[in-house]
């Protein structure tokens, strides 16, 4: 089979290097390149992780024409994927297969795994990190895309996951506008905890400010955002000195049992997995729910497709509050990165490489940051008009990004957080109780985690 | 007689071709994969050898030699004369003799620090990937190079003289690996984990509730339309056969409708004053009755053309003769129509079954599983963990051996129907031939 592929593979390279060389052969330094991107995750919104590796190729084209070498790249962009699952499968399959992408628009969990079955190869092998544009990305974002020391990806974007409050139910469970103004401030300080959240959300439905199961209003589908809550009640994700993941029985049991007491209250809905997203953000977005959390980036789906027009004038947003004495308040930033996958061509790679670090221009990522509501990665997207006079991208960034932690660069750390979420699901749709629900999720782990995993 | 054996081969060949390619090599192949731990982890193609932070910190919980492992976490960089020869005939003797010059006999700790000199050098390469590349050449330690053979690695760790011996090179080139190993470790954890045993349960529950269904409905469907006119019959069947000829898609999308909490039943309900709800995925037994009717109506429209076709073959002098004897509709079904059945029941059932225990497209498409698992039957529990879940951590091993049991358990279905299935208990001899 091997042999076979690689004898394939040979005839194939035979083939182009021959087809390259009669249609270049008047030009030395003619070069024609196909450079794939997929971006997993992806919206209308997000068009400009894909569009800036175009910008960042008309850029080098131009570069290399003033050098007097010719360069042709054709830029392939994909990004309708049905969802996370499918993007990371065909990706990885098609890596198996050789068929990679040229660059791959990813979570930074991906690097761990990824890395190790080499099917990337790490950024810093082919760029200067010392020099412009990447000395100036934020060191903590560049510390997320680094994994065994070693910078793997470009930071592509950041963000965070804050809570939303409706400010017109607030007012009328009897807030001030002064008080509403306070409160991610008390967040922040613990003294508004998850189990206010309850109260209020019980007393906005128990009102009849909004319906049954509007109350507290979470994500549907599994995500980063769930382990914000497991933080909240004092779960760590991974132990620093040895690199293991943390199952923190006592967090993982409060957190659970969180949801399955917003349920109890009627304040949640029993089956709100699953829920269509589209149902969920017109929602959300024309104040059908109390208090509900999110990511940075709804600003823009609020704000467009659903219609809002004065978000600051009816959402007031904080961190996710703590859950008890042993929690803090907190949010994710869980950046995508810009991924190099191994080819065979090694020009290629570094011509690749090139183009991810001028789309990390500042003033190229401040396109995507702002179209999308997403946090900018480089310090300079501050002096830039675009960016400075984005009230959300300013406000945002210095509420939520202080206090944000990112998830384990681990291989093994997907795994964690499916087993994490399948439990959470048990709990909450009533299969069993958050207990019981712990203690399967701790059977689950140990067995498929095996050394790489503490417990706590 | 030769001849004619071949001339049958000959025949056979494409048939044969079709079953080995498409059922005897995925097996085999999903045989090989659930012996092996093979995940997004460590690749399908086979792995490298790398000593990386991660290794480091995990050799001495394999008992390896802490400062020997310690030795291994350094990244140095030594100007040597070897390595300065290398760069003289790869970039030059010029800039050979000036790193020479002023770097001769430094260590760096890292490669950034030595780029970062390199690059002060007059005659340095103007490309950073070839400054990278010169800086490799003085490169004295294994972290982080990954090395495509065992052999390769062997000789890069016997370079660097840390006075191993043979048991702890060869746990060094155990951790090292990044690829997938052979292992039986899949069929313990099958054994072992919760997830599997709730998988199990449910694929009893589907095939079993869906089974009866299936069987039942589709013959009731083909009975009641036996005695109705031609035209009304036919009607009637091809309603029935709607939920077979639509495409998946779009007919579990007319099944949320029916069933959100914003659907047609819900709607209609609150008429009644019933608060609305999501009537597929409120509680685990709305979900069950869900994915039993979706499935059930595509498989019960099946059954009924196999049992219409089959009770159209049934002499109608039969019915006649015992219409003269007085026999009521339900004296002609028990004891005419069923015993003729006998086979085509069969066949559905056994067929169904078959099918029933890999399929999972519908439940896919309408619960996902959900709630909480409480319907995630084996082959989608084998989908979401081989293929398909949001951290992509994909587990071809386990999900092989998955895959594996399931195929096992079909062909012992098969033979348990084809050699054991005791039809003379479940319908009575036909009263006219006795």
């Amino acid at each position: 089979m091997t042999n076979l592929s690689s004898k394939l593979r040979q005839s194939t390279a035979a083939a182009v290097l021959a087809l390259s060389a009669t249609v270049f052969a008047g030009n030395a330094f003619a070069k024609d390149l196909t450079i794939t991107v997929w971006a997993g995750g992806s919206n209308d919104s997000d068009v400009y992780r894909l569009d800036a590796i175009e910008m960042a190729a008309d850029l080098l084209t131009r570069e290399w024409e003033i050098r007097g070498e010719d360069l042709n790249i054709t830029v392939e962009k994909k990004r309708d994927f049905a969802g996370w699952s499918e993007f990371k499968q065909a990706v990885t399959l098609a890596a198996e297969a050789g068929t990679a992408p040229n660059i791959v628009v990813t979570s930074h969990l991906d690097i761990a795994p990824w890395s190790q079955a080499g099917l990337i190869v790490p950024v810093e092998d082919y760029v200067d990190l010392d020099a412009w544009p990447l000395n100036n990305i934020y060191d903590n974002l560049m510390e997320i895309t680094t994994y065994n020391g070693v910078v793997y990806g470009l930071p592509q974007d950041a963000e965070s996951r804050p809570f939303f409050f409706w400010k017109d139910t607030m007012k009328k469970l009897g807030y001030s506008d002064e008080e509403i103004a306070a409160l991610p401030a008390k967040v922040e300080a613990g003294e508004y905890t998850l189990q206010n959240v309850l109260e209020d959300a019980k007393k906005a439905v128990d009102m009849e400010l909004v319906e049954k199961g509007y109350g507290f209003y979470p994500r549907v589908s599994n995500g980063p955002d769930y382990a914000q809550f497991y933080q909240s009640f004092g779960g760590e994700l991974m132990d620093k000195e040895s690199g293991k993941l943390i199952l923190d029985k006592q967090a993982m049991t409060d957190f659970y049992q969180f949801f399955v007491d917003a349920v109890e209250a009627g304040v949640t809905r029993k089956n709100h997995i699953g829920t269509e997203w589209d149902q969920w953000y017109s929602e959300v977005a024309s104040g059908k729910a109390a208090i509900w959390h999110g990511g940075t980036w709804h600003y823009a789906r609020y704000t467009t497709k659903e219609g809002l027009d004065d978000f600051f004038g009816n959402i007031e947003f904080s961190l996710i509050p703590a859950g008890n004495e042993n929690g803090r308040a907190n949010t994710i930033t869980h950046p995508l990165a810009y991924l190099l996958t191994a080819q065979e061509d090694e020009e290629a790679v570094e011509i690749t490489a090139q183009l991810l670090k001028i789309a990390s221009e500042p003033r190229i990522n401040t396109l995507h940051a702002i179209k999308s509501a997403h946090l900018g990665i480089a310090k300079e997207q501050s002096n830039i008009e675009l960016y400075a006079n984005d009230r959300w991208a300013a406000e945002a960034t210095k509420r939520l990004l202080p206090h944000a932690n990112a998830q384990p660069n681990n291989p093994n750390y997907g795994q964690f957080s499916e087993i994490m979420f399948k439990g959470l699901e048990t709990a909450w749709t009533g299969t069993k109780s958050p207990a019981e629900a712990v203690a399967e999720v701790e059977a689950e782990m140990q067995a498929v985690l095996g050394d790489d995993l503490i417990v706590r | 007689m030769r001849r004619a054996h071949l001339l049958g081969l000959g025949f056979m060949a494409p048939a044969l071709l079709i079953v080995c390619l498409f059922f005897l090599a995925p097996v085999i192949m999903t045989a090989v994969f659930s012996f092996t731990n093979m995940s997004s982890g460590t690749g399908i193609s086979g792995g490298a050898y790398e000593v990386t932070e991660k290794t480091v910190r995990r050799l001495p919980e394999h008992g390896f030699p802490e400062a020997k492992a310690e030795m291994l976490a350094q990244d140095v960089y030594r100007i040597d004369p070897a390595g300065l020869t290398a760069l003289g005939a790869g970039y030059g003797k010029a800039l050979a003799d000036e790193v020479g010059k002023s770097l001769s006999g430094k260590t760096f700790n890292g490669r950034r620090d030595l780029e970062r000199a390199l690059k002060k050098m007059k005659a340095r390469p103007r490309s950073i990937r070839e400054i990278k590349v010169a800086a490799d050449l003085f490169k004295r330690s294994v972290l982080n190079t990954r090395y495509e053979t065992e052999d390769a690695f062997v000789a890069a760790i016997t370079d660097l003289d840390l006075k191993l011996d043979t048991s702890e090179r060869a746990l060094l080139s155990k951790v090292a690996y990044t690829g997938w190993t052979w292992t039986t470790e899949n069929y313990e954890l099958i054994a072992t984990l919760p997830s599997t045993l709730r998988a199990a349960a449910n694929t009893l529950t589907y095939v079993g509730f869906t089974l009866a269904f299936n069987v039942g409905f589709g013959l009731f469907l083909a009975l009641a339309t036996f005695y109705l006119p031609g035209a009304q019959a036919a009607t009637f069947r091809a309603i029935w056969i709607l939920p077979r000829i639509l495409p998946p898609v779009i007919y579990i999308m007319m099944w949320k409708w029916l069933t959100w909490d914003t659907g047609f039943i819900s709607s209609f309900l609150s008429n009644f004053d019933v608060t609305p709800r999501n009537w597929m995925l409120h509680s685990d037994i709305n979900a069950w009755v869900s994915i039993v009717l979706i499935n059930g109506f595509v498989g019960a429209s099946l059954g009924m053309i196999l049992f219409s076709s089959a009770l159209r073959a049934i002499p109608s002098s039969m019915l006649y003769a015992s219409e003269v004897d007085g026999a009521s509709r339900l004296q002609q079904i028990w004891y005419i129509i069923l015993p003729q059945l006998r086979w085509p029941i069969l066949f559905t059932t056994a067929y169904q079954t078959l099918s029933l225990l890999t399929s999972f497209d519908y439940i896919y498409l309408s619960t996902d599983g959900g709630p909480g698992s409480s319907t995630e039957v084996w082959a989608l529990y084998t989908f979401h963990t081989a293929l398909n879940n949001y951290g992509g951590a994909l587990q071809y091993g386990l999900g092989a051996a998955l895959a594996l049991v399931l195929v096992v358990i079909g062909i012992a279905a098969s033979l348990v129907y084809l050699r054991l299935f005791n039809f003379d208990k479940l319908v009575a001899k036909p009263r006219i031939e006795q």
